[in-house]
């Protein structure tokens, strides 16, 4: 006990030194005042943080072994095993982010006591990347079609959805420190990763996958101390009032970007990548985001000057329809993923429409038409119907279709030379306010513009060993694959909606 | 014979003597639990019993079906018949608050002044003595010291919280009610008070939802601190506010309600009489629930905040929550009488 209390004493006393770096200037400088003092939101010692993460370790990685003889990946519903092909590469992405993004937070934010925190973050985070590794592992080694997960991480960052889940991810690792402490820390991990990590692993269970739910509420176990993490350095700022309209505005541009790249795909993972759902994802939402984050946790901070998002009754709005629009968007360009997509039986369309009316007149054709063309006999791709492709947005990287296709508030301009495309007013605001942090991005469709669609799969390299089918196809079901070949005699080809 | 209580998720126990509630127990130790009216009316102090029996009972409006079925107790009502866990999560307490013990704090008063506002309610204005400041949240209540006794009344605040010099209630006469005695015949402006506070869990949250309030008897008042609040921030919201009493002099503040909705786009006010004695009346008439049944064909998108009568609230949750409000967003405090 007396060994204890003097490695506490030791502990405590550490956090009164401050470090001094070589290179003093950090890599992006900040524009809030931080306070030198503060208060160590984690409070543990390295000691027992490292007994409690190994216990946990244990249960979840022996629960893999337990996986293994209950065939947990050849039993559970395929739908839900495909989609997350892109969702869980997503999911490592935003990891790897965070990783790098609390190292910079840690060296830049020149206060010892939150600093302490951070490191322990990091630890956390290379922690989770481990953890969804070795499920991914366990998938590609037991799945009954393991294409697309053997490549899974360099497909994510080629594909359109990559593409969402690094523009939403790198802002951890991007910018000023406090800006990214609320994005990751305060958006991401405190607004959303109760429906990510708690509300997902229910879906999970309820569609055969007892895996994914072990790995993820074993990661959701830490995420409480991330939160803490992001509430003592809010804390710590809002003691000096200049730092609330920056506050603010940070709150207001990760609040509609986290809104944009989670609502699309945890709600299409959800609803779209399940056969059986437990929740309708407006629900996690209206639970989650609505309830406990901006009524109990925001409106707490409103003492200190904090507001809610000026957009929040927009993003209210639109969670009920962006995830149908980004699983019509999947599944429209279909050929271009790297995992099968489905077809929407009747069971699907009568839940969708009683939980989301007005759901069938808006996309039940779509859906109707697309399990007409699921064969390859039929010749025909759901992208040739389409009067053209839609642009990507340049901030979130959805396509312009949002929140509906019927009420796409998509808005063109130029910029630099060339023509921009944003999805939405909020997209728009982020553009105009941090046009550096964007205007850099290539779209998919200006690399791949004029190219035969099967020469753009060759060249995602998203094709099966037998290097002539297709990793994405239309449906789950399908007896006969297509082929590069039946792409091929097709001719469609590319053309960027931007192109002038 | 004392039980041993333990509290999770703070790894913490205390011994809890015969007859005593947990909620006593728990602040004799030095622990604080959050309380509000302290007779099992409120709700503030629920816990979650995951092991042990306790004796007691509490308001069946402060603790639904479903809760009670989860194992949530009030820990102000229920005396330990084994040793027993709770689980405190539920607070939102951090570790140094549960720690720190009761921090609720002691005001001396003075009344500055008593109006009348109709046969049966009264409003009181207390001037609060050195140190003359109560940092509270809109929707609180105070537990006013019956003089003389050890029995406590709680009513909310009607003035906004910049207001904090003071402390503006809306008390209801009941018959053979010990404070309603007092205020009928042996109050004075100038006499002192003792009051603790401030309490309660009721508050206008943070929503992208619209509000509908519900005000019955003297209800109004955690409302009418809402309202203040808000035109006092310079903010507002879209918010309708139904207001029911039995006749038209039972309808009291209509002027400053109406002073209030001008100031704040958005607010609208619904008076309601059940038993309209007018024929000039013209506002709506009957029960609140039978106006609301009337005016809302869905409550989808709304959040929900009630006070009032206990079957008032009791009669209009399942009306709204039946026309789409979620459970989640309805908010109240139940005026339950003391039997103390």
């Amino acid at each position: 006990m007396a060994g204890k209390r003097s490695l506490i004493d030791v502990h405590e006393k550490s956090k009164g030194y401050d470090w001094d770096y070589p290179d003093t200037d950090p890599k992006y400088p900040s524009r809030f005042i931080i306070p030198k003092t503060g208060k160590d939101p984690f409070r543990m010692l390295v000691r027992d943080y490292v007994r409690m993460e190994e216990e946990k370790d244990a249960r979840t990685y022996g629960f893999l072994d337990g996986a293994l003889r209950m065939r947990v990946a050849e039993t559970a519903e395929p739908r839900f095993m495909e989609a997350l092909k892109l969702t869980l590469p997503d999911l490592t992405n935003a990891e790897f982010q965070a990783v790098s993004g609390v190292g910079m937070i840690a060296r830049g934010i020149g206060n010892q006591e939150l600093r302490q925190g951070y490191y322990a973050q990091m630890l956390d985070e290379v922690r989770h990347t481990q953890l969804e590794m070795s499920l991914r592992r366990y998938y590609v080694e037991h799945a009954p079609d393991p294409a697309g997960w053997d490549v899974a991480q360099r497909a994510l960052y080629q594909h359109p959805g990559g593409h969402v889940s690094l523009a939403l991810f790198q802002n951890f690792n991007t910018g000023d420190v406090i800006d990214a402490v609320i994005n990751l820390n305060v958006v991401v991990e405190t607004a959303y990763t109760n429906i990510l990590l708690v509300a997902t692993p229910e879906t999970a269970v309820a569609n055969g996958d007892h895996a994914l739910a072990t790995t993820f509420l074993s990661i959701q176990s830490d995420e409480a101390r991330h939160m803490a993490n992001g509430y003592g350095t809010l804390f710590a700022v809002l003691q000096d009032e200049s730092n609330v309209p920056l506050v603010n505005e940070a709150l207001e541009r990760h609040f509609w970007h986290s809104h944009r790249g989670l609502d699309a795909l945890v709600g299409w993972q959800s609803e779209y990548g399940a056969v059986h759902r437990p929740w309708a994802y407006k629900d996690q939402w209206q639970e989650w985001v609505g309830d406990d984050f901006i009524g109990s946790y925001i409106d707490k901070l409103t003492d200190f000057g904090v507001e809610a998002p000026t957009r929040l009754a927009k993003v209210a709005h639109d969670v009920s329809w962006i995830h149908h629009s980004t699983a019509l968007a999947l599944a429209a360009i279909w050929p271009l993923n790297f995992w099968r997509s489905d077809v929407m039986g009747p069971a699907d369309m009568e839940w969708f429409d009683s939980h989301y009316p007005g759901w069938a007149e808006v996309y039940g054709p779509f859906w109707q038409g697309h399990a007409a063309m699921a064969d390859p006999s039929s010749g025909r791709l759901m992208l040739q119907e389409l009067p053209s492709l839609p642009p990507f947005c340049q901030v979130c990287q959805l396509p312009c279709i949002m929140p509906r296709p019927d009420r796409s508030e998509i808005r063109v301009f130029e910029h630099g030379g060339r023509n921009i495309a944003v999805c939405s007013e909020g997209c728009e605001w982020i553009f105009h306010r941090w046009p550096k942090a964007y205007e850099g991005r290539k779209s998919f469709w200006q690399k791949y513009h004029g190219w035969d669609l099967a020469d753009v799969i060759l060249d995602l390299g998203y094709v099966r060993p037998d290097g002539v089918t297709l990793m994405g196809q239309p449906s789950v079901s399908l007896e006969r694959l297509w082929t590069i070949e039946d792409i091929r005699r097709i001719g469609f080809e590319i053309k960027d909606p931007l192109a002038s | 014979m004392s039980a041993k209580i333990s509290v999770e998720p703070f790894g913490e126990s205390f011994e809890c003597a015969d007859g005593e509630t947990i909620l006593d127990a728990a602040l004799r130790n030095g622990f604080f639990l959050k309380y509000g009216c302290r007779h099992g009316g409120c709700g503030t102090c629920k816990v979650v019993m995951s092991e042990g029996d306790v004796e007691g009972e509490g308001s069946s409006f402060a603790i639904s079906a479903g809760e009670r079925a989860d194992g949530v107790v009030l820990a102000c009502s229920s005396r330990p018949a084994t040793d027993c866990t709770i689980d405190v999560d539920s607070m939102e307490l951090t570790e140094d608050e549960f720690r720190a013990g009761d921090q609720v704090a002691s005001f001396e008063v003075e009344l500055a002044s008593l109006e009348r506002l109709t046969h049966d309610t009264c409003a009181l204005s207390l001037a609060l003595q050195p140190p003359a400041s109560i940092a509270f949240t809109d929707g609180q209540f105070v537990n006013v010291v019956v003089p003389g006794t050890d029995m406590v009344r709680s009513y909310s605040l009607a003035n906004a919280p910049e207001d904090s010099d003071r402390i503006d209630l809306i008390v209801k006469l009941l018959p053979g009610g010990a404070f309603s005695a007092l205020l009928e015949s042996g109050l004075h402006v100038g006499d002192s008070l003792t009051l603790h506070g401030p309490l309660g869990e009721l508050r206008l949250r943070l929503s992208h939802r619209k509000v509908l309030m519900v005000a019955g008897g003297s209800g109004l008042a955690p409302f009418l601190s809402m309202l203040r609040n808000l035109e006092r921030r310079g903010r507002s919201r879209e918010i309708d506010l139904v207001f029911g009493a039995r006749t038209r002099a039972d309808l009291y503040l209509v002027g400053e309600l109406e002073r209030l909705v001008a100031a704040l786009p958005g607010v609208t006010f619904v008076p309601a009489l059940s038993e309209p004695d007018d024929e000039l009346w013209t506002g709506e008439r009957g029960l609140v629930t039978e106006v609301i049944a009337r005016r809302y064909t869905s409550l989808d998108g709304y959040d929900a905040y009630l006070a009032g009568p206990p079957a008032m609230i009791e009669a209009s949750i399942p009306l709204i929550t039946g026309l789409g409000v979620r459970p989640a967003n309805v908010h109240f405090d139940a005026f339950v009488s003391s039997r103390r």
